[in-house]
């Protein structure tokens, strides 16, 4: 448990968004697919999906459609938009900015002030 | 694109309610499944699977909730959602509905109707094209600035007419009455002298003929009308023969030329025209002395339309700089010099006259912003009832809240949900108040149209009196709905879910307190409005039984014309003489007098008087009031003489001038000496030395015009020594009972000497009650209201009282068990009494004692402080506060503490 690490609010939207990019998922599906792509890393609260996803649907970043999963169950399947793909891109850019500073304000070393 | 899908997806969702809902929760479900399916290929058991799936998937009904409020549309969905809901709530406790309903249908019916008063009078434009560029033109002396006053005379008005260069039209009216009929009873219309631009100037249109333009008001004009569309329809069934035909006025006939549009009643608020007469035709009714070139005969008001592009203040300095020109045309040669100098610096000034001139208005602004007030407080009464009432429902519905917020619902959705319930409330409750206030407003204007005169208004639903009562039925849903929505949703799930209706120590304490605040401000409030309505019943009380030094009681008054009878001048004392003997051997009447003038009645005669006497008073002081009587008069009416002697029948034209004068008179003018045998005197007219005139009796004081009057110096005259016989005098005919019977015989009696005079009926004491109708209107409406509130108030103490006793019963069990006898029982649950009524006493005689000053104006015989009036409002409150603490009390006290026990 200790590996893992509650994901940081307002992160949830930019998480599904990049799992859906890779291919439409239902919403089990992003899940596994979150927990894939952050190696195990991210713990997404699984009720807490789907609220995230009806409100991207409602902003047309995703769109969602009805049809048969791997295992034969009936499933809403989502993936981007145009604007979500933009969005994404955007979000993207924004976050590893922050991460880039972010990391390096931490290892900024006594010497280099 | 961002817009249009979540348009899309408001729509979906309204549209596809419960499909979307379905496949959110398949949705839902599916997730749980396929996580089951990971689970069971790990090595568990299919139902240990299924139960770890749904419990890391968390709060099922809560993400479907979140689920719901993202999709959007939710609103709506959510609106009508608790509506339903509301609606089943609503009509599960169908008594505590019908209350709140009926007093907010109340509160909210009271506001509608005087607001809409309020409106009509005091609020709305004339219905004439463009009314805002409309300005009254008044004349102001410079002596008694900011006093203008309204009426001019022809002369002045043609001054203002020819030499006004900043309106783009003028014109002048005046209201008056016509009798239709010829001789026998009087059939009055009313009827209104306007110039010949009054209707082009307003921009009013004829739907028959045509209406009168500059040529129809010349010198010498021929008498023609133009009637209003509803006296047309009325008389003449809006037939088009009407135009052309010849109409009866005051005995003249008059050609009709045409019929102004429907909707236009006049300038005048509170009244209506049926038919208009140009100016030129007064001559024709005045006869020898017209009123048209009179230069003291003040009678026409003037308005004017501002020439567009022209400000108020341009407009103002003009008026300012055409004044001298415009008064030195008109000075009254009759008047003395100094009179005349004065008259010369009079100036003009013009008000916006956009909604119309109203005596009404002057007459009722101060009564119905009064009302407004007192029918706030009866609805902000009515607020803290319902937020009572829906403060104990909310507790009984707390376990409800409890489940609802387990299993899922958010505070915000529980306190929407509530507020649903209590905006629903008020909207019927408004809905039901239009209603009541269409009924109350009509029932109002009747209230207060007397026979002199009666009050006509257009009441109509306009978007200002809808939206004042929309939006008190969102500001009282609100005021009410929002304390026991923000308290009841608060409680914390745990002590719900385990105690049931016995929550901690704590937190029933903190439910309890607003309860006792909204009581005991509902204690204030209704204390204030009992202040005020106690007041307004004692004044009334004080005014209908003061002595007005005549008996109002069963005389009937008979005013009679002989302008149609036909009676050359020097006979007409002689036709009333007459008259007076013959309506006095009717049978059934016990006496008769005869006067130019009855008490309580608009027409004044005043002159200044001089005496012989070194204290004689001057200016002011000097004025008296006349009237010319008969012998029978004093009788007639029981005002006791005092002194000296009743006129008789040796007091004729020829004798010596004689008076009888009221005790005022004597204090004022001969404060040291006897005044009978003294000799008064009025001003000199010009030419003619007034002769002198000796005081032959002294009779008590009586009431002049108006009760409200301090006692005026009044002389009395022998009719037959009148300088100048009237075509119109009264007779007051003092009868067993019930006047107005007597007046067929009083017909009879009058066609046997003379067809053609004229009569007209009222009796004394319709005549004296009609001039209290503002007292009367404030008395019984504050007293209905006051009524309304303690009955309210009384509700609500019951109502908070008995949800105390509920909730501690298990308490008063204990103590009884424990040996407490009733009595203590009782005053534990009086002392809660005690504390609020205290409270709320102490909070409304304080706010009574800022605000009673107010009412001063309105109030007659005593102060608006009156300590016997604000005790026995306190009393009577607090009496009627304790019966309604008691009962819950009683029943506190007869608790079996087995089952209390139990219970727990």
């Amino acid at each position: 448990m200790s590996s893992q690490a509650q994901i940081l609010p307002g992160t949830l939207d930019l998480l599904i968004l990049k799992a859906v990019s890779l291919g439409p998922l239902h919403g089990y599906g992003v899940l596994l697919r979150i927990e894939q792509i952050s190696q195990g890393a991210l713990l997404v609260e699984q009720g807490a999906l789907y609220p995230a996803l009806f409100r991207l649907v409602r902003q047309g970043l995703l769109k969602a459609s009805w049809g048969t999963s791997e295992n034969n169950r009936r499933a809403k399947f989502y993936e981007l938009t145009s604007a979500g793909r933009k969005r994404l891109q955007q979000e993207a850019d924004g976050w590893n900015r922050l991460a880039t500073a972010i990391a390096s304000a931490l290892n900024a070393r006594p010497e280099e002030v | 694109m961002r817009l249009l899908s979540s348009l899309r997806s408001v729509l979906s969702t309204l549209f596809h309610r419960v499909r979307v809902e379905g496949d959110t929760e398949e949705e839902l479900r599916a997730h749980v499944q396929n996580r089951a399916d990971d689970l069971e290929r790990s090595g568990l058991a299919r139902a240990e699977a299924e139960r770890r799936a749904r419990i890391e998937f968390g709060g099922h009904e809560k993400f479907k909730e979140e689920c719901r409020e993202e999709r959007g549309g939710n609103f709506v969905q959510v609106l009508l959602q608790d509506s339903h809901y509301a609606l089943r709530i609503l009509s599960r406790t169908p008594l505590v509905t019908a209350v709140a309903l009926l007093s907010l249908a109340l509160g909210i019916g009271a506001n509608t109707a005087i607001f809409s008063l309020i409106d009509t009078v005091m609020l709305r434009l004339l219905p004439v094209r463009q009314p805002e560029e409309l300005v009254q033109i008044l004349r102001e002396d410079p002596s008694r600035a900011g006093i203008a006053t309204s009426s001019f005379t022809n002369p002045l008005w043609e001054q203002v007419r020819d030499h006004q260069d900043i309106f783009s039209g003028t014109f002048s009216w005046s209201d008056s009455q016509f009798n239709l009929a010829q001789g026998g009873a009087a059939r009055y219309v009313n009827g209104i002298y306007t110039s010949g631009g009054f209707f082009n100037t307003l921009g009013v249109r004829p739907v028959a003929g045509r209406l009168f333009s500059d040529s129809d008001d010349r010198r010498g004009c021929p008498a023609t009308a133009v009637l209003s569309y509803g006296f047309w329809q009325e008389h003449f069934g809006g037939e088009q023969s009407a135009i052309g035909s010849t109409l009866s006025l005051n005995n003249h006939a008059v050609q009709i030329i045409g019929v102004s549009s429907p909707g236009f009643y006049g300038v005048d608020v509170g009244s209506k025209f049926d038919v208009a007469v140009p100016i030129c035709a007064a001559s024709l009714f005045d006869g020898k002395e017209s009123r048209l070139d009179h230069r003291s005969w003040w009678w026409l008001n003037i308005m004017g339309r501002i020439k567009s592009g022209l400000s108020t203040d341009q407009c103002r300095v003009r008026l300012a700089v055409l004044a001298p020109q415009v008064f030195a045309g008109a000075v009254p040669q009759d008047w003395d010099l100094d009179g005349q100098q004065r008259f010369r610096k009079r100036t003009l000034v013009a008000v916006p006259a956009a909604s119309g001139t109203s005596d009404m208005r002057k007459q009722f602004s101060q009564p119905l912003y009064i009302l407004m007030a007192i029918v706030g407080l009866v609805l902000l009464i009515a607020c803290a009832n319902i937020a009572s009432l829906m403060l104990g429902r909310a507790a009984a519905r707390h376990k409800e809240f409890a489940v609802r917020k387990a299993l899922g619902a958010s505070r915000s959705r529980l306190i929407r949900q509530l507020l649903t319930e209590c905006l629903l409330l008020s909207t019927v409750g408004a809905l039901l108040g239009l209603l009541f206030a269409r009924w109350g407003t009509e029932l109002l204007v009747r209230y207060i149209s007397t026979a002199s005169n009666r009050i006509f208004l257009v009441l109509s639903l306009d978007w200002r009196v809808l939206s004042f009562t929309a939006s008190v039925a969102v500001l009282t849903g609100l005021l009410f709905g929002i304390l026991p929505a923000l308290r009841s949703t608060r409680a914390s799930l745990t002590s719900a879910m385990k105690g049931g209706d016995q929550t901690d120590h704590s937190e029933r304490r903190g439910r309890i307190r607003p309860g006792k605040w909204i009581v005991a401000s509902q204690v204030a409030l209704s204390l204030v409005l009992l202040v005020a309505s106690g007041l307004f019943l004692h004044s009334f009380f004080k005014l209908v039984t003061l002595d007005l030094g005549f008996d109002r009681r069963d005389v009937l008054l008979v005013r009679t014309n002989l302008k149609s009878a036909e009676i050359p001048p020097g006979r007409k004392n002689a036709v009333f003489d007459d008259l007076e003997r013959r309506l006095g051997a009717i049978p059934g009447v016990l006496a008769v007098g005869r006067s130019v003038r009855t008490p309580v009645s608009n027409f004044e005669w005043n002159q200044h008087v001089q005496v012989d006497s070194p204290e004689a008073p001057r200016g002011e002081d000097a004025l008296v009031f006349f009237n010319f009587i008969s012998g029978g008069y004093f009788p007639t009416l029981h005002t006791p003489l005092l002194e000296g002697r009743n006129f008789n029948g040796r007091d004729t034209e020829s004798s010596m001038r004689v008076a009888i004068v009221n005790q005022t008179f004597v204090h004022k003018f001969f404060p040291h000496s006897t005044a009978l045998g003294q000799y008064i005197r009025t001003d000199d007219s010009p030419g003619k030395k007034a002769p002198d005139i000796q005081i032959v009796g002294i009779v008590r004081d009586s009431k002049y015009e108006s009760l409200r009057e301090d006692a005026y110096s009044q002389a009395f005259f022998p009719a037959s020594q009148i300088p100048k016989a009237a075509d119109t005098e009264n007779f007051e005919l003092r009868v067993e009972r019930y006047p107005f019977g007597f007046i067929s015989a009083v017909q009879d009696t009058v066609r046997q000497l003379n067809k053609g005079i004229s009569l007209d009926f009222r009796s004394l004491e319709t005549q004296v009650n009609d001039s209290l109708v503002q007292d009367r209107l404030l008395a019984t409406l504050s007293t209905f209201f006051g009524g309304l509130a303690l009955l309210l108030a009384m509700i609500g103490l019951y109502g908070a009282l008995s949800y105390l006793v509920t909730i501690r019963r298990a308490e008063f069990g204990v103590r009884i068990a424990l040996g407490a006898g009733p009595a203590s029982i009782l005053s534990l649950v009086m002392k809660d009494v005690a504390v609020v009524l205290g409270g709320g006493v102490a909070a409304g005689a304080f706010t009574s004692l800022l605000t009673v000053r107010l009412l001063q104006k309105m109030l007659f015989g005593l102060t608006a402080y009156d300590p016997t009036t604000m005790l026995a409002a306190v009393g009577l409150l607090s009496a009627v506060a304790l019966l309604s603490g008691y009962l819950p009390a009683r029943r506190a006290m007869r608790v079996d503490p087995m089952v209390a026990l139990r219970y727990e």
